[in-house]
């Protein structure tokens, strides 16, 4: 459970009549992590793809190009097609789609050009409506200029002043213009109306009134757009009739042609084919016997070596890393953690997967940030939903993080901390407002079971806060040797018993050594106990630390006393889990009161806006305590706890298998 | 004995307040660059929230400084 599965390296030799049908065996057998055959090697050359790959791409993307041009987009996945019928049916389908489609995809192009031909006409024309004068009537003339274009203000006064002779025609908001004068006057004319703002207007060719010819162009526009609608609406029926066929064939195509593209990353000879792969080792003989039972002696599966741990670390340190895959052999409910370590880095093959631990470490954690029953049940049930409902990874990690930190959050805000929306359940000896004397029932200290009594609330965030600190750096510590524990077995694992007594022992022992002098520290800073230098505690917490600095010199150098202080503020660093708990405890003490305030005097309206405080602020409660009860929890898991063992940097154990999605294979 | 408690809650205050001000101060540039890596490879958010949690347990020293301080109120 706590380490990655043992891998076996296997070789796959065949004959390459069989490599068609051995393709097809490792993606069915779901356990056989690829290796890419290294290209330089002598005597071998890469393997070429199977002789339906051209084929099968082709169709792929005729099959892709019907699909653009149907516009299918990916909708709710429709029922599953079998791949059997896609593959018996999709030479014709695809010749059928073609031609089905090609009439209706033909007219609307044509449309669609047709139309942005009249949206350019018609902007053409636009402004030249608003003057009387037919479009034949603005050209060919041999002795005069004519200007047509936008202006500012109305130059025709100043043309009247400087021009002998002139025509100018405006539109009625006196913004375009058209002026006729003779071309001797022409360069005059334009530099009057430049500085009028003059912009020209360049006039269609054509006969007959603008504004006619535009009414004509709307025509044909309306009738257009109404074809161009019903082809948009035929185009709709076959996206509907064919997109589920469609979305199949593209998945079983594109399965096809992976499947077919397998062997680049083979090797072959003139008549062979050579496979270098990872398989789990418990995997290895149903492997052998499926091949057997199918292919019969043909094709050959070799086992090379079973990894061992110690070897994968000695062949890193000499020829460079090897990538061992790493598959995670936690069982299912821990899965769900998986994602939280894949965050940081995938676990290398010879190292303790943390997974399980921190599925542990890190509900417990949140618990007891949170600590409190109001919020515990809604943490659990959308926890639940999310679970249910949720695809994606990151999701599915949050989704966990909520369900089982909700129900430690449930655990300790009953038995711990006894309260629920931050009011304790039973009365309070401070005096403060609980839910016995909101009810104004007495609600007990404690549920008698006969043999055992279990405690609601044991602890109050706000008043035993002495208590609650002295309890998180004990839990701390205890994170702490678990975090060591497993440094130590990783050494011990890779590089033998005795670095991993030089390397991590002497952190034990220093931290120990630490629990000793906290015990001390806690009796003389917090109960006010006299210091005496010559306590056992500190003798013996001294002694352990100083024995294990001098292993630590000798085995790691003096890194070690520059990482001391780094191990106190570590521990130090656990106190969070009561501060954050404090700090939700304050909150919730605030809008509390606030609410009961604002009831107490007067009914009404006031009753309304308290209820809507007290839901506001508990709201906002709620969503600091996912984010910051679940950022801490994790922090201490990646900060705190891996660095003190975690090395990461594997890669993930990714076998050849098919994952259908539109398409079922019996 | 009121001003007493009154300057141990100034004291108190002042632990965490700056604490925190340090924290921000160390966090804020952090977080950037994380920010910005992550923009490039998704895969570096673990390595980001490490790097840019580390400079908070600064602000936990104020805190757990600050309780002390309250406790002896």
């Amino acid at each position: 459970m706590l380490l990655p599965e043992q891998m076996a390296k296997v070789l796959i030799v065949g004959s390459k009549d069989r490599l068609e049908r051995t393709v097809d065996l490792l993606y069915e057998s779901r356990v056989v992590h690829l290796v890419d055959f290294p290209p330089d090697k002598e005597g071998f050359t890469l393997g070429s793809p199977l002789p339906i790959a051209s084929k099968t791409s082709e169709r792929l993307l005729r099959l892709r190009a019907i699909e653009k041009d149907l516009d299918i987009k990916e909708p709710k996945v429709p029922e599953p097609l079998s791949a059997e019928r896609i593959r018996k049916e999709i030479d014709a389908a695809i010749i059928s789609l073609d031609s089905e489609i090609l009439d209706v995809i033909g007219s609307k192009a044509k449309l669609e050009e047709r139309l942005s031909e009249l949206d350019q006409q018609k902007r053409d024309l636009q402004p030249l409506a608003s003057l009387p004068l037919d479009l034949e009537l603005y050209r060919d003339f041999r002795s005069l200029t004519v200007f047509v274009g936008h202006v500012r203000t109305d130059p025709s006064g100043v043309l009247q002043e400087s021009l002998d002779q002139f025509e100018a025609l405006t539109a009625q908001d006196g913004k375009l213009i058209a002026v006729f004068v003779q071309r001797s006057e022409a360069n005059e004319a334009q530099r009057i109306l430049m500085q009028y703002g003059f912009s020209e207007v360049s006039v269609p060719q054509g006969t007959g009134k603008p504004a006619e010819i535009l009414n004509e162009i709307q025509k044909e526009e309306s009738i257009l757009r109404k074809s161009y609608e019903e082809v948009q609406v035929t185009l709709g029926r076959l996206r509907e009739k064919h997109a589920a066929f469609v979305l199949a064939s593209d998945e079983e195509l594109g399965i096809e042609v992976e499947k077919a593209e397998m062997p680049l990353r083979a090797g072959a000879t003139v008549h062979s084919f050579v496979i270098d792969a990872w398989v789990p080792g418990k995997n290895l003989d149903k492997l052998k016997e499926d091949f057997n039972a199918k292919l019969g002696d043909g094709v050959y599966i070799e086992l090379l070596e079973v990894k061992n741990r110690k070897d994968a670390e000695e062949d890193a340190e000499e020829i460079g890393p090897e990538d061992v895959p790493t598959k995670a052999s936690n069982p299912r409910p821990l899965n769900l953690f998986n994602h939280l370590v894949e965050l940081v880095s995938t676990p290398r093959y010879n190292e303790i997967d943390p997974t399980s631990v921190i599925s542990i470490f890190f509900p417990i954690f949140f618990g007891l940030m949170v600590g409190d029953v109001g919020y515990g049940i809604p943490f659990v049930i959308l926890g639940f939903l999310g679970l249910r409902k949720c695809k994606s990874d990151e999701w599915r990690t949050i989704s966990t993080a909520l369900f089982f930190g909700g129900i430690f959050t449930l655990i300790f805000g009953f038995i711990f901390f006894g309260e629920a929306l931050g009011m304790h359940f039973a009365p309070s000896p401070y005096g403060e407002l609980t839910w016995s004397s909101l009810l104004g029932i007495e609600l007990p200290h404690s549920i008698d079971l006969g043999l055992f009594s279990i405690p609601i609330g044991m602890f109050s965030k706000l008043h035993d806060v002495k208590i609650l600190l002295y309890i998180s750096v004990w839990i701390g510590i205890v994170h702490l040797f678990t975090a060591f524990g497993l440094g130590f077995a990783n050494v011990a694992m890779r590089r033998g018993l005795k670095h991993a007594f030089l390397e991590k022992f002497t952190w034990i022992l220093i931290l120990t050594g630490g629990v000793f002098l906290l015990l001390l520290m806690v009796d003389a800073l917090i109960l006010g106990k006299p210091l005496i230098m010559t306590d056992l505690r500190m003798l013996a917490g001294a002694g352990l630390v100083i024995v294990g600095m001098a292993i630590g010199l000798k085995g790691e150098g003096a890194k070690v006393i520059l990482e001391l202080p780094g191990l106190m503020s570590n521990v130090v660093s656990y106190t969070r889990l009561t501060a954050i708990g404090m700090s939700k405890a304050g909150l919730a003490l605030a809008f509390n009161s606030i609410s009961i305030e604002m009831i107490a005097p007067g009914g009404g309206i006031m009753i309304v806006m308290a209820i809507l405080v007290f839901i506001v602020g508990h709201l906002m409660i709620f969503i600091l305590a996912i984010i910051s009860a679940g950022l801490q929890g994790i922090r201490l898991q990646y900060v705190e706890f891996f660095m003190k063992f975690y090395e990461g940097g594997g890669s993930k154990f990714n076998p050849l298998m098919i994952r259908r999605k539109y398409t079922t294979e019996v | 004995m009121a001003l007493e408690a009154g300057l141990i809650a100034i004291g108190a205050g002042i632990a965490v307040g700056l604490a925190g001000l340090g924290a921000g101060i160390a966090e804020g540039p952090v977080g950037a660059a994380a920010v910005g890596a992550m923009a490039e490879n998704e895969k570096l958010f673990g390595k980001g929230l490490v790097l840019m949690v580390i400079p908070e347990t600064i602000v936990i020293f104020g805190l757990v400084m600050a309780i002390l301080l309250w406790l002896n109120m």
